[in-house]
């Protein structure tokens, strides 16, 4: 098969249903007796929900229904790898960022949903709001969910520190911080859903990057084994990881059978920036060792990723980050911790380069500071200590096959026509 | 399905007058729409709670830019895109047009209008500055009569007017520049499309009959205060000057002095009083420049 | 609410439709004319996915009320070319490789073509410009602006770039 393609310019197969606006995206359904979800969010960070009155709402002409916990009380948590998402959060029950869900509005126009948003009153008990994780990791903050604010702690040793650091004749020692970023693919999130009563199975029609393991979710949460639930791609309007997490599929599925009608859920993008998950910000405190001729001895990485509010891909991003703390450059001998820490903000999940692309930003910046303290061409210097077939990464993988970052960093300079510590 | 109880009403008039109607009829109760690229962002997910609407699209008048004895009056609903392609705006007002230029996008620059822009009166709007240094007044008009202000009487405050909900701004009057006046127009934002300005600096210069002294200036900013402003003190020190021997960093740290822009989003006070005085430098040697670079030949 | 009749001009037809003051040019493409080519993408004038053809000018469908279309000609992506015969510009798109996701791509289309309209031969900094009010989130911006050049040179060197069929 790979005959067929490599070397040839191969048209997207799907292209010509977008070039021409006949793709059809999870918005662009329509079902004639569909009706409309908003969801009601948190009005605090961080509080406990002491009352949330509906019947203002629910009075308004075109509201079908307002779902909130008490209509549920059989669902569980969701969550990619720790299941620690409410669907709704309940009287009683801590609301951990702007984004948590309190009701389901169903109405039978867009417009009708949003105005009944206006008109539900929640009354909230407020707790000291957690928006840096380095708060989070005191003694004395509040916990934000039962245990420790502290999700994860995950270590990395390869060779020995000490001696790598003895071997080094330069030190650099640097704190390095990354910042919050949304995806902002050009579509938000968005599905409808169908529940047929007949056969008991709920058909959602959503832009989702991991189908079958959404549908193991919701079917854990909804109590439903997976062939109740039914997921089918439409044409996804970019993701770039903002799509592996749940977003709108169990408000459509719970709306969908407790109307038994089709219903449509798209968020806004203020919404969608409140809401869903974003790129971990990173604190890295690095401290690398280097010989007087430019050769890497020691790495030491200690890492603080902000996971917000839920733990999402957190676990898996931020030691991932760590385990590239060497980037593409050999170094023998590495210590590193990460912590995957719980705050207030908008959760974190995967995003392009999961956890790597922020730890790039501290190797990088190291490697150029080095390298000016050494008085090596940048260039020269990366190049003397970059991966080769045979190097060994700080988790122990050795590299068989398919080691281009020479020729890579080559390449580079070539295009940016790189002379001497210049380009 | 009955959502409301006021019945909505929409007015599409085609003659002034009509429009001053309907507006003293409704006052407060009506919203104004002329190219709507402001209000639809203001009202988004909320256009319900309008009930009224003046569209101002079909009248004619508030659509042109016409040149009337030694002034230019522009139509309230001259859009964007009117002012950048305009010949007369080019030739008059250019930095007007340049700043036209910088708004938005294409799909801005078409709808939004000069008098959607002034009576949002955003700090950052970005044809504000330029209006201000070419010594623009506005025609507002009621079923009362006429009422003609300068800019820096209507505007008093971020997106706060003098208008009151019966009037209407009808058009914006320029008085026509001599052949002598140069203009450098400067907006700073983080990107080049689709950015409310963090600063904005239009500059205008009117020279002497000698080509070289300095016979009026007018130093407009805009995103550095509540309105926009013009800083007089500028004035005061280049009127009466031979251009070639004024002191640019000078005049770039007055600039920088009497401006107390605040901390937003899109800059803070330190980096806007800092990038005011850069700016101010930059458009006084590009007025240097168009003029002659210092040489100023007779034309 | 109180519906309003309005009559607008889309891809050519004449359509009448019931709408109210609330709502949006694209609202009423999407949900009322299931136009889906048009679409949403912030519903504040930053993206351009909703970009349309109103009279004769790029608009952001999401900045205008239904009724300031009234009397309006409405060009959208579905009336630009169809399977049968592509524009141009539609099959630059694709053998350029201009098309990711697609979300941008009919916004995208549709303001190269008013570009190529207006100015046959853009140089890279008209082609941004005429498309800076459109933002492509894949990042195939370089693509995107391939295409139009090549759709530019097709279109300048012969008069049969119209309406090919063989797409």
């Amino acid at each position: 098969m790979p005959k067929r393609y490599v070397g040839k310019n191969i048209y997207k197969v799907d292209a010509q249903d977008k070039v021409t606006g006949k793709a059809i995206y999870p918005d662009d359904i329509y079902f004639d007796d569909m009706l409309y979800l908003k969801i009601k969010r948190a009005t605090h960070p961080h509080a406990y929900l002491r009352r949330i009155d509906t019947s203002k709402a629910e009075k308004l002409p075109g509201v079908v229904k307002i779902i909130t916990a008490a209509d549920i009380p059989q669902v569980k948590n969701f969550g990619l790898i720790i299941k620690d998402q409410p669907v709704l959060v309940g009287i009683g029950q801590k609301m951990r960022y702007m984004g948590d869900a309190l009701a389901i509005v169903i109405a039978e126009s867009k417009e009708a949903a949003s105005q009944a948003m206006g008109l539900i009153k929640v009354e909230v008990d407020k707790l000291e709001v957690i928006s840096d994780p380095l708060r989070a990791m005191e003694k004395d903050a509040p916990l934000i969910h039962q245990d420790s604010n502290i999700l994860a702690t995950h270590y990395l040793k390869k060779g020995d520190i000490e001696k790598g650091f003895t071997q080094a004749d330069i030190i650099v020692e640097n704190e390095y911080r990354t910042s919050t970023l949304d995806h902002v693919p050009l579509q938000v999130e968005t599905g409808v859903g169908i529940y047929d009563e007949e056969s008991g199975v709920i058909k959602l029609w959503v832009a989702t990057q991991w189908l079958h393991d959404t549908q193991a979710d919701i079917a854990q949460s909804l109590g439903l084994s997976k062939e109740k639930i039914r997921i089918i791609q439409p044409v996804i309007g970019g993701a770039f990881g903002k799509k592996e997490d749940i977003s709108v599929h169990l408000h459509l599925a719970l709306a969908a059978m407790e109307t038994k009608r089709p219903v449509k859920l798209t968020y806004t993008r203020e919404e969608s920036m409140i809401a869903q998950s974003k790129r971990h910000p990173f604190i890295i405190r690095m401290k690398t060792g280097v010989t007087n001729k430019g050769y890497l001895t020691a790495c030491q990485v200690e890492v603080i990723g902000d996971t917000g509010a839920y733990a999402s891909s957190g676990l898996a991003v931020v030691h991932k980050g760590m385990y590239h703390c060497t980037g593409p450059y050999n170094i023998d001998n590495v210590r590193g911790v990460a912590y995957t820490v719980y705050t207030n903000n908008t959760y974190c999940g995967a995003m392009r380069g999961f956890g790597t692309t922020q730890m790039a930003f501290a190797y990088e910046s190291q490697m150029d500071i080095l390298s000016c303290k050494l008085g090596i061409d940048p260039i020269q210097f990366r190049l003397q200590n970059a991966y080769d077939i045979g190097s060994t990464t700080p988790n122990g993988q050795r590299l068989t096959y398919s080691v281009g970052v020479k020729e890579t960093i080559k390449e580079a300079a070539n295009i940016a026509a790189w002379k001497e510590g210049r380009p | 399905m009955q959502q409301r109880t006021i019945p909505c009403q929409y007015f599409a008039p085609q003659k002034i007058e009509e429009a001053l109607g309907i507006l003293f009829r409704y006052g407060n109760e009506i919203k104004v729409i002329a190219g709507g690229t402001d209000l639809l962002v203001q009202y988004y997910d909320r256009l319900y709670e309008i009930n009224h609407w003046l569209d101002l699209k079909n009248i004619k008048e508030l659509k042109d830019i016409r040149i009337n004895k030694n002034q230019m009056e522009i139509g309230a609903m001259v859009t964007h895109t009117q002012l950048e392609v305009s010949e007369d705006i080019k030739k008059y007002f250019p930095i007007l047009g340049q700043a036209a230029a910088d708004i938005g996008s294409p799909q801005i620059r078409n709808r939004g209008t000069v008098g959607g822009n002034i009576v949002n009166a955003s700090p950052a709007g970005d044809l504000l500055a330029p209006l201000m240094a070419y010594d623009a007044q506005f025609r507002l008009l009621s079923i009362q009569g006429e009422k003609i202000v300068t800019a820096e009487e209507f505007f008093i405050g971020p997106k706060k007017t003098i208008l009151e909900p019966a009037q209407l701004l009808t058009q914006i009057i320029l008085p026509l520049p001599s052949e002598r006046t140069y203009g450098s127009w400067i907006k700073i934002g983080k990107r080049k499309a689709l950015i409310i300005a963090t600063i904005t600096l239009a500059l205008v210069v009117e020279m002497a009959e000698d080509h070289k002294t300095v016979k009026d200036v007018r130093t407009c900013l805009g995103s550095v205060a509540p309105t926009p402003i013009e800083i007089k003190e500028v004035k005061k020190k280049m009127v009466g000057k031979n251009f070639n021997q004024l002191d640019f960093a000078e005049l770039g740290q007055i600039v920088e002095d009497k401006i107390s822009p605040i901390d937003d989003i899109r800059g803070t006070r330190e980096y806007r009083k800092d990038v005011a005085k850069k700016i101010m430098i930059k458009a006084l040697e590009e007025i240097d420049s168009a003029c002659g670079g210092g040489s100023y030949i007779n034309e | 609410m109180n519906k309003l009749n309005i009559e607008l001009t889309v891809n050519g037809k004449k359509r009448k439709v019931e709408t109210t003051t609330s709502t949006r040019l694209l609202d009423l493409i999407r949900d009322d004319l299931h136009l889906t080519g048009t679409k949403e993408g912030c519903g504040k004038g930053e993206c351009g996915a909703c970009t349309v053809i109103m009279n004769s000018e790029l608009a952001a469908s999401c900045l205008v009320l239904a009724l300031q279309a009234d009397g309006a000609d409405i060009t959208t992506i579905e009336g630009i070319g169809n399977d049968k015969c592509l524009d141009p510009v539609q099959k630059a798109f694709i053998e350029t490789g201009a098309v990711q996701c697609g979300f941008c791509t009919p916004g995208m289309i549709l303001a190269a073509k008013k570009l190529l309209e207006e100015n046959p031969h853009p140089d890279e900094e008209e082609i941004k410009r005429g498309i800076s009010g459109n933002l492509c989130r894949c990042t195939g911006y370089q693509k995107i602006i391939d295409a139009i050049k090549l759709a530019a040179n097709r279109l300048s060197s012969s008069d049969s770039g119209r309406g090919e069929k063989d797409a």
